[in-house]
């Protein structure tokens, strides 16, 4: 079992999450967080004003998959995040030991 | 004047100074007094020679009381009925002579009667003391007239106002304790001045609280008794008007009252502890009085302590047009509406129709005035919205009382969610966050913010039925601004903030905005500046009303990021998009046109003008400038100048020139003009077009019968070249008035851009505004050979924020011109002139 986590632009949430859903994938968490990978923000200028905008707001989304399907929900959520610009995000895949379920105590099968 | 008037004062001084000496000279005694007094101005009048007009002759403050003491000032108001002529001054003498002969203190006014046509706030003590004025002699009719004066919401409300300043003023001088050792029996607190000062409060607010006061009217009569036959003695004492009751004097009343005790110190003992419980009871009485007095806060209305109500509860419920200034005195003065009001309305709010609540001009312009965001007005439109009144007033808002709408958004009901969006808004004013400081200042720039809550308060209507609420909105927002005849780009404005009011939300948060063309869309949506920071304080405050946890720190700054974006393309941008053949909105333009403008000459003059232009002005401006334009001359100038409310606006059409912005911003500001916000445009063909909104805070214009004769004669002048505006500046920069101390109080900012647009180098200037600013900028900028093609001018608080497009020969500035423009322009606002001098003496 496989934690993969997603960093994308804000706007393209809904579309990761709607072809996660075509994976039958339904449990995620979304976070609000900022950052930058090589992107490094920019310079804003605001009445003259300049300022640093070097965190940038993206949208993580977090899913636990069997590793069977894993390399299918990457390329899901590659092709519904890329626009081919620089700031498309990253996709990270970290392995999982154990869950357990919160309510029953009863620990998952991995 | 006949000897016995004179003897019988004496007499009543002697008489008086008897019953000073038992310790009997209180308040019948004083009154006795008083009396005489009168007669005795009653005969100098008799007898002085006639005044011009009908004049009176008034009593004031103690002699008003008729508490006049041996030594107390004789305060006298003399009311001439008509202006006061040279004849006038026998009458005086005649009148006020013989009683400083007598050795009467004589303290005098002389007023004519014209002086109450209006409120003078200048004296805080003059209409207090008025509040105890008794007619001594003269005409009647013109007493009647100062009553009628006096019994004005505005003077009472002043009166309490003044005292209440003044009573705290003279507390704090005695350290704030009634507890003194040697007690001024006439200032220190819970002497003779608080009881006056209550029973003034009292009177002018409502006379029977002096017959519920908790501790009774006869202690208070006991205490002034008491008060006044110390006075008397410590008068007859000294031999002039002292008050003091030091220790020496303590131990002779004591003995005067005849207190019991073997010692003077036991008998002292007595006297001060009476006069502790005295001054205790005064105090307390005049705390009480100054918590329960109904303060006048408007016609047929008070504020107390359970919030503003009406006076009179019958004629308020006959006049639905007063009943929300009752909503308006609670918001000026930070109170609650009291629940009787918020009854009465509810009980009666059913038989009037939406325009009953509005029916006058000046009745939609107190509404409008109300929904200015500040706060406690969320608090005051909820209670409007419990009673039924903002239901009753707009039907339209009715339709969604308690609507409940189920998403899986929304916390709240729709009426809710929006009275919360409002309080929101009026939460800007002490913003929270550093972030919404940003927001904040959006606000506070904001030319009409009341337009913004007028489109909150109808933003969700529609929500009444199921479908898509927006048009819906739009709908029924427009029968509002029909009934509350707004102008039509008021409305429309109105209409565009209700039908667009999900767009930014939509783009900030959904769309990509690091995408130039999501900001460019927007841009083109919303057009100008006003428009986009009405939106996003929309969107802000709207988001944060859906539930506590809906606007997020993160999505907040989305939203920020997307008005920056959006405001730097519509500032800095808009000089590559110009007006061609192909601009929407021309053939409307040219439909509507008058009969006298040909489709040609409109043509020549927008083409080749930035798109906003069509954005900023309507049809009927446009007209007019294009009007302003025909058959120009170089160095003419055609200029049209129009008061539009508290400002003035002037749209100046000239042919471009070297330094025609500077001389132009020049001659406003040598008139003491205050430029607030502004508008420069040029078009292919040389034509210019500047619009100002200025402040005329010396009245110049208001003042002067030729003043605006003169302001276009001095326009053409400096533009021609005939007259030198820069010296003329120059003096009235340097006038004691308007002395600039060179010190910034912050560093100004300046920024070239040459990214952001196509054809200019962008030139961002933020200084601390001051006299002849723009003209001095922009002399610099015209110094270094630039042109300068477009302006926007700005205004936040104390801060100018200029933004100049320009050129030199024609391209953008290389980086050495910016660097040099740059340096020159930051030496001239760190407030050293020498560059300006420098250049002046070369041009």
């Amino acid at each position: 079992m496989k934690l993969i986590k997603a960093i994308v632009r804000p706007n393209k949430v809904d579309e990761v999450k709607e072809a996660l859903g075509k994976l039958s994938i339904s449990g995620m968490t979304v976070t609000e967080v900022r950052g930058h990978g090589k992107q490094k923000g920019h310079t804003a200028v605001y009445r003259g004003k300049e300022y640093n905008v070097s965190l940038l707001p993206k949208m993580e989304i977090e899913v636990v998959v069997s590793d069977g399907i894993v390399d299918e929900t990457i390329r899901a959520i590659i092709q519904a995040a890329r626009t081919g610009e620089i700031g498309d995000g990253r996709v990270f895949v970290i392995p999982v030991e154990h869950a357990y379920r919160i309510r029953t105590g009863e620990k998952e099968a991995i | 004047m006949p000897a016995s008037a004179f003897a019988r004062l004496d007499a009543a001084r002697k008489e008086l100074s008897a019953q000073a000496a038992r310790g009997e000279a209180g308040r019948i005694a004083l009154e006795r007094f008083s009396g005489r007094v009168d007669e005795l101005i009653q005969q100098l009048f008799e007898d002085a020679p006639r005044s011009s007009s009908a004049v009176a002759v008034f009593a004031l403050g103690g002699y008003g009381r008729r508490h006049l003491c041996l030594h107390s000032d004789v305060d006298v108001l003399v009311l001439f009925g008509g202006p006061i002529g040279g004849t006038d001054e026998q009458f005086l003498r005649g009148l006020l002579h013989p009683l400083w002969d007598q050795g009467l203190d004589v303290s005098h006014q002389i007023r004519e009667l014209d002086d109450f046509a209006r409120l003078d706030t200048s004296n805080p003590t003059f209409l207090p003391a008025l509040g105890d004025a008794r007619p001594v002699a003269g005409s009647s009719a013109l007493f009647d007239r100062v009553a009628a004066f006096l019994d004005a919401t505005e003077p009472r409300a002043f009166i309490v106002e003044s005292l209440s300043r003044l009573i705290d003023e003279r507390h704090a001088s005695f350290n704030d304790t009634r507890y003194q050792l040697e007690p001024n029996v006439k200032d220190a607190p819970g002497a003779l001045r608080d009881l006056t000062a209550l029973r003034t409060i009292a009177r002018v607010t409502e006379p029977a609280l002096l017959d519920r006061l908790p501790a009774g009217r006869a202690s208070l009569e006991e205490a002034e008794d008491f008060l006044l036959r110390i006075r008397s003695i410590l008068h007859l004492d000294a031999r002039r008007n002292q008050n003091v009751l030091d220790h020496e004097m303590q131990e002779k009343v004591a003995q005067v009252f005849r207190y019991p005790g073997a010692t003077p110190r036991q008998r002292v003992e007595r006297l001060m502890s009476e006069y502790f419980r005295h001054a205790r009871s005064v105090s307390r009485a005049l705390e009480w009085t100054r918590r329960m007095a109904p303060m006048p806060v408007g016609r047929n209305l008070v504020r107390s302590r359970d919030g503003v109500r009406f006076v009179d509860p019958a004629e308020a419920r006959t006049r639905p047009e007063s009943w929300l200034h009752v909503f308006q005195a609670a918001l000026d003065s930070g109170s609650p509406v009291a629940d009787e009001a918020i009854g009465l309305i509810q009980d009666h709010v059913n038989r009037y129709v939406a325009e009953d609540f509005y029916p006058a001009a000046g009745d939609r312009a107190a509404l409008l005035a109300f929904l200015k965001p500040r706060p406690g007005l969320y608090a005051r439109l909820s209670e409007m919205h419990d009673c039924g009144l903002l239901g009753g007033m707009f039907p339209e808002f009715a339709a969604i009382s308690c609507r409940v709408v189920r998403d899986f958004y929304h916390k709240y009901t729709v009426d809710e969610h929006t009275l919360l969006a409002i309080r929101n808004l009026e939460r800007l004013a002490t913003p929270s966050t550093p972030s919404r400081e940003h927001f904040a200042a959006l606000l506070a720039d904001l030319r009409a913010p009341e337009l913004l809550v007028l489109a909150l308060l109808f933003h969700d209507v529609g929500k009444w039925r199921d479908e898509e609420h927006a048009s819906e909105s739009v709908r029924m927002a427009r029968q509002v601004l029909e009934r509350l005849r707004l102008p039509a780009a008021d409305c429309e404005l109105v209409e565009f903030l209700i039908e667009h009011h999900l767009r930014m939300s939509v783009s900030a948060f959904r769309r990509d905005t690091e995408d130039p063309e999501i900001v460019r869309q927007f841009a083109e949506l919303v057009g100008i500046e006003e428009r986009l920071k009405m939106l996003c304080l929309m969107t802000l405050v709207d988001v944060d009303a859906v539930s506590p946890e809906t606007l997020t720190p993160w999505r907040e700054e989305l939203l920020w990021r997307l008005y920056v974006d959006t405001y730097n393309h519509l500032t800095l941008g808009y000089g590559d998009d110009v007006i061609d053949r192909t601009q929407t909105g021309l053939s409307e333009l040219m439909t509507r046109r008058p009969s006298h403008l040909s489709e040609s000459a409109i043509r020549q003059f927008v083409e080749g003008l930035p798109r906003r232009y069509l954005r900023l002005f309507t049809p009927e401006a446009v007209y007019q400038h294009v009007q302003l334009a025909r058959d120009i001359q170089p160095d003419h100038v055609h200029a049209a100048l129009e008061q539009k409310g508290p400002t003035w606006e002037v749209t100046v059409v000239t042919l471009d020139k070297p330094f025609l912005f500077s001389n132009i911003c020049g001659v406003l500001s040598s008139l003491g003009m205050d430029i607030l916000r502004g508008q420069a445009m040029t078009n292919p063909n040389g034509l210019v077009l500047d619009h100002f909104e200025f402040a005329d805070r010396e009245r110049f214009l208001e003042l002067n019968a030729d003043g605006r004769a003169h302001f276009l004669r001095a326009l053409e002048a400096v533009v021609s070249g005939e007259r030198d505006v820069t010296a003329r500046l120059r003096a009235r920069e340097q006038s004691v008035l308007y002395h600039r101390t060179g010190i910034p109080r912050f560093p100004p900012v300046i920024h070239c851009d040459n990214h952001s647009s196509r054809r200019y180098t962008i030139l961002d200037i933020i200084a601390n505004d001051a006299v002849g600013l723009l003209h001095r900028i922009s002399r610099v900028i015209s110094h270094h050979g630039c042109e300068v093609d477009l302006v926007l001018i700005g205004t936040e608080g104390e801060k100018a924020i200029d933004v100049f497009h320009i050129t030199a020969k024609g391209a953008k500035l290389t980086d050495t011109e910016q660097m040099e423009l740059t340096a020159d322009l930051t030496r001239m606002l760190e407030g050293n002139d020498e560059v300006d001098q420098g250049h002046r003496a070369t041009q």
